[in-house]
């Protein structure tokens, strides 16, 4: 058990020191894509380390409780995420559900935290994230519906190792409308450009960090990497096969992160209400077709 | 036993050694709160983008005072916005700079007979950098910043230190310059 | 007390002394009232447990008891509800209009619950079921809203009359009002209706989408505490009758092939889907904190109905576990209203704001309560979520999948709203000096609440081996367990592993956020606010129309079912008066005249 948890904090750490490199090389990307030369790649450590150097102020017990609470709760959700069929903290336990409902957890404390600080503006940025994610999550989880009901199993390697065994495709390409969906789906949950709403610098001072400085905002960009590194690995297991050894899983994950990073730059912002039209549209009618197609009749490439 | 005992002195070194280290990690990534009160704001867009690129000096722009590190006042202060920028730096969490842009903040520039402008910015907030120049160019800007690093580098950059230690002497010269407010209301400060 | 109508009793005579007592002493009389409830809690909780139920009837005629472990199941759950809810009893009396009343209302409707819950013989169900509704009927105008306490009779007569519908129907069908012989044998013409009226009834109680009017009226209106008796304990009678419909009586009609399930389930489990999105959009938009937690208790009512329409064990098992789980965090998060409540006399989020600084404890309630509520570990809505997703995703239901992950993520929107402007957010000045955290009973019942709300999300194996007991009474297989795991279609849970890695992570973020310099204190006022001088917290603080922008885009649509109703309404008392002025005239020999000859149209055939 020991020996699991220590994995378990390992695959934390590691998910972050990754995530965080890959952030700043994805900065340097977004920079030669605008012409520019662009930070350099450790950037984001740097970032953290001096905010979390710094000298905050706290607006209360509940302020300081929440963020605790969401960093927590995301290094418990990423001590569950299989990086390869071998590195995996507690086998058979990785239960998508899981991801889905821990990563909540950190979310809500976040939002505590957030609301606690006083500021009318952090409230309107969780509520913005709120409604962001009750838009994004439903095509996703219909998506996954279908691949759990074909995998037959809620297990995320599990998923993963059916993709590997012979015969069956990647699910990126047996269901390649889930799959879109689960592209636009991912790029909601990380907040990338067309679905920013929540964070809005110009609009409502980033959202729910006004209030933040120093450490706490330090914890939770900490937080915010391990999150999008369980989102993305979570999208490299379930689509693209997940990985048979770490090298194939950091390039997947490389290719699906920039990738995103460079669709992301070339879009606007919506608006909130636009947000969720969006994703009830198109997406949500795809993820049903799909899940129609695959479920009852069984057409799977 | 005598050595390994854990005693104030030692502390203090512990705690400088930790300030250095937090120190390259501060000056490599100073986050910028724009006052842009004036017309020197005008340099900070080439400053940021493809011709000078301030990224690649680890700088950025940011919303709030509380995730910023270092506070632009781009030009001349009215008395109206005084007050908002003393508020504005006072909620910056610490270490924090401050950079001044421009004629108007060293000796009133242009607006020097102003009945509603400050002269001198020095006397309300302590300031880090200068960069003169009315306007100065955006090459002065970036060497400005640069000048700043340097200064943390070399521990000049102490101007918060002297907000607290000088603080009374502040609190006077930002009473004189805009008076008590008596009435606590949006309409009236 | 092992003997069922002892129990009943001696609960309906404690009633009726605290009845008396409360013109001597009104808290004497609430004392009683608590000792009552938890005696009643008690025994039911030991004798079930030990399964030593005496139900041998001697003294009320007519009457006969049985004991299953479904219904020892419900009456533990309910009696619960009731003896935490008695502890608030004390502080709510005086608020009430006829507060002599509310202690005798309140032990009868729990001896007659336990009537419901324990009788074998139908007739005397629906007889208990009646009283039932006629005595928690007079605790709803108590605050002062006689027009919630309308509305509620109306719906349960409805439902009641599908009830007694239903009883004769299988009283015809299988000669004998015996629960169990009867629906034992349902079949033939009869089937498909006694399966709707029974449905029928269940959702009326149970407050499901189209019979959902009621429920939000009610608990919004009720006295604060009683709120919390509706959600947590009556409205699962509800439940406990759509059990019957749904586990007991053979499923009815063809079956759909592709998902494996009857159409009549389908239906319902349709039915259900809807319920828990018009409970979840109603919910987000509500600005009164009751009602929110009420439409909310309309959604999970919801996830009750997919539940048991899917008759496989795990989702069974999932319903079951969803009714405690639900009951326990609703109950918590009435109550810790009702404490908030209590001082500020206002459940409006728009008038509230920053109640956590002087009731921390109130708001941890509030916390844990609704993180099981949005079904999030560690606490115990995830279990029952996490089995009926299983048996969702394994029946491959694409359309009922839709409405439950859109109903469970829809749960963090609404229950996150309370919390964010009611105990969050900036400090209201006129409640900055008189506020006091809630008194110890009040407290008591709530931690109590809070630490079942925990230990149902770690450690439920030994809760769902009682739940496989009832499964495997109702005749199915039971689901694999072991100390620690619960086995589901797809994939093994170990709620113990999520609770004890949770721990890991935040003791991890602890060390970080200790380890680091110490953050400056300041006030809630000091925020950015872009330079601008603000000292009005109200300004500051925002809470009214928390989801507009979702709500613009469903809010044109919201009152389609009501209107529904009100013309239906209407079409009532039209038909009323059309009766009226052909028949009850003025002139007596014409109504008798119309008598006589609607008279003879019934008995035609029998004279014939």
């Amino acid at each position: 058990m020991i020996i699991s948890l220590l994995i378990g904090l390992g695959v934390a750490l590691g998910g972050f020191t990754f995530q965080t490199a890959l952030g700043g090389v994805n900065r340097k990307i977004v920079a030669r894509l605008q012409k520019r030369v662009g930070p350099r790649w450790y950037q984001e450590f740097i970032d953290i380390f001096k905010l979390l150097s710094k000298r905050s102020v706290s607006h209360g017990w509940i302020f300081d409780f929440g963020v605790i609470m969401a960093l927590g709760g995301i290094i418990g959700t990423a001590m569950f995420m299989p990086v390869t069929s071998n590195i995996l903290a507690f086998p058979s336990f990785d239960n998508f559900f899981i991801f889905v409902y821990l990563l909540a957890v950190g979310m809500l404390g976040m939002a505590m935290s957030a609301s606690g600080s006083g500021n009318p503006l952090a409230s309107i940025g969780v509520m913005r994230a709120l409604t962001t994610m009750v838009a994004y999550e439903i095509p996703f989880m219909i998506v996954v519906l279908t691949i759990i009901k074909l995998a037959g199993t809620s297990s995320v390697s599990g998923i993963a190792e059916f993709q590997q065994m012979a015969g069956n495709n990647w699910f990126m390409i047996a269901l390649p409308l889930g799959f879109v969906v689960a592209v636009l789906s991912l790029m909601g949950m990380l907040g990338k450009k067309p679905f920013e709403t929540y964070i809005a610098p110009a609009e409502i001072a980033s959202g729910p960090m006004v209030e933040y400085g120093g450490k706490q905002l330090g914890m939770l960009f900490i937080m915010h990497e391990i999150t999008v590194f369980i989102e993305v690995s979570l999208f490299v297991h379930l689509f693209l096969g997940g990985a048979e050894n770490i090298w194939m899983f950091a390039i997947k994950y490389f290719l699906v992160y920039a990738g995103l990073n460079l669709v992301s730059n070339v879009n606007g912002r919506f608006k909130i209400d636009q947000v969720v039209v969006f994703f009830y549209k198109w997406p949500l009618a795809m993820a049903v077709v799909q899940a129609i197609i695959a479920i009852y009749l069984g057409w799977v490439i | 036993m005598n050595s390994t005992r854990f005693t104030e002195r030692n502390k203090e070194e512990i705690d400088r050694k930790w300030w250095e280290i937090g120190d390259y990690f501060r000056r490599n990534s100073l986050w910028m709160l724009m006052y842009c009160t004036g017309c020197c704001a005008i340099e900070l867009p080439p400053a940021m983008t493809s011709v000078y690129d301030m990224e690649r000096l680890g700088m950025g722009p940011m919303a709030t005072p509380r995730q910023a590190d270092v506070l632009l006042v781009t030009g001349y202060l009215s008395l109206k916005t005084l007050r908002r920028l003393i508020y504005t730096y006072e909620q910056m969490s610490e270490p924090k700079y401050v950079v001044g842009f421009g004629s108007c903040t060293i000796n009133g520039g242009i607006y020097h007979d102003s009945h509603a402008v400050i002269n001198r910015l020095d006397q309300y907030i302590p300031v880090d950098v200068y960069v003169a120049g009315c306007m100065p160019n955006t090459e002065s800007v970036m060497n400005g910043f640069v000048d700043l690093m340097d200064l943390m580098k070399s521990k000049k950059a102490d101007g918060w230190k002297r907000y607290h230690t000088n603080y009374e002497w502040y609190r006077e010269n930002q009473i004189a310059a805009l008076g008590e407010v008596k009435v606590h209301d949006e309409f009236h400060e | 007390m092992a003997n069922i109508e002892l129990l009943i009793l001696i609960t309906l005579s404690l009633g009726l002394l605290s009845y008396v007592l409360y013109h001597f002493s009104p808290r004497l009389s609430s004392a009683l009232t608590i000792l009552g409830s938890f005696f009643v809690f008690g025994s039911v909780l030991y004798h079930g447990y030990i399964g030593s139920f005496d139900v041998s009837s001697t003294l009320l005629p007519y009457v006969s008891f049985s004991s299953s472990a479904l219904s020892i199941f419900f009456a533990v759950i309910i009696t619960f509800t009731y003896a935490m809810v008695s502890l608030f009893n004390p502080y709510f009396l005086k608020t009430h209009k006829a507060g002599n009343v509310h202690n005798l209302l309140f032990l009868s409707t729990l001896a007659f619950v336990l009537g419901v819950l324990f009788t074998n013989h139908f007739m005397t169900m629906f007889f208990f079921f009646e009283a039932v509704v006629w005595t928690s009927l007079f605790m709803i105008p108590l605050k002062g809203s006689k027009s919630a306490a309308i509305m509620y009779y109306r719906f349960s007569a409805f439902g009641s009359f599908a009830l007694l519908g239903a009883i004769f129907l299988l009283k015809a069908n299988s000669g004998t009002f015996l629960i169990t012989e009867s629906l034992a044998v349902v079949d033939g013409a009869h089937q498909l209706v006694i399966f709707i009226l029974l449905v029928v009834a269940g959702m009326a109680k149970l407050g499901a989408f189209p019979f959902h009017i009621w429920l939000p009226e009610v608990l919004g209106k009720a006295p604060d505490h009683t709120s919390a008796l509706f959600s947590g304990g009556l409205e699962k009678l509800g439940a406990f009758i759509i059990v019957f419909a749904l586990v007991r009586v053979a499923p009815v009609g063809a079956t759909f092939a592709a998902i494996d399930l009857a159409w009549s389930r389908y239906a319902v489990a349709i039915l259900g889907a809807l319920t828990i999105v018009f409970g979840t959009l109603m919910a987000i938009r509500q600005d009164d904190a009751k009602k929110l937690l009420a439409y909310s208790s309309m959604s999970n009512g919801g996830y009750m109905l997919v539940a048991f329409s899917l008759m496989n064990s795990i989702s069974v098992m999932g319903g079951l576990y969803h009714v405690l789980a639900h009951a326990l965090a609703s109950v918590a998060a009435f109550l810790a209203i009702a404490a908030v409540a209590r001082q500020t006399n206002t459940t409006k989020m728009s008038e509230l704001g920053g109640m956590i600084h002087k009731m921390p404890i109130t708001y941890m309630v509030y916390l844990i309560a609704i993180i099981s509520m949005a079904g999030i570990p560690p606490m115990g809505g995830f279990i029952s979520k996490w089995l009926i997703f299983q048996a969702v995703i394994n029946k491959g239901l694409i359309f009922v999948a839709v409405a439950v992950f859109f109903g469970s993520v829809g749960s963090f929107l609404y229950v996150f709203r309370p919390l964010a402007a009611l105990f969050l957010g900036q400090e209201l000045p006129q409640y900055k000096k008189t506020l006091k955290e809630a008194p110890s009973l009040m407290l008591l019942a709530m931690l109590i609440l809070s630490v079942l709300n925990i230990f149902t999300g770690v450690f439920p194996t030994p809760i769902l081996k009682v739940i496989n007991t009832v499964i495997v009474e109702m005749g199915m297989n039971e689901v694999v367990l072991t100390t620690f795991t619960i086995e589901g279609f797809n994939g093994l849970l170990h709620p113990g592993l999520i609770a004890l890695v949770f721990m890991v992570g935040v003791f991890v973020a602890f060390v970080i956020f200790i380890s680091l310099k110490k953050s400056k204190k300041v006030g809630l006022m000091d925020t950015y606010t872009a330079g601008n001088f603000i000292y009005t917290e109200e300004l500051m603080h925002y809470s009214v129309d928390f989801y507009a922008p979702l709500e613009r885009l469903y809010e044109k649509y919201i009152d389609i079912a009501r209107n529904v109703y009100r013309s239906l309404d209407h079409k009532i008392k039209e038909f009323a008066r059309l009766i009226k002025y052909f028949i009850f005239t003025y002139k007596p020999e014409i109504t008798a005249f119309w008598v006589v000859l609607i008279l003879i149209l019934f008995l035609w055939g029998d004279i014939a």
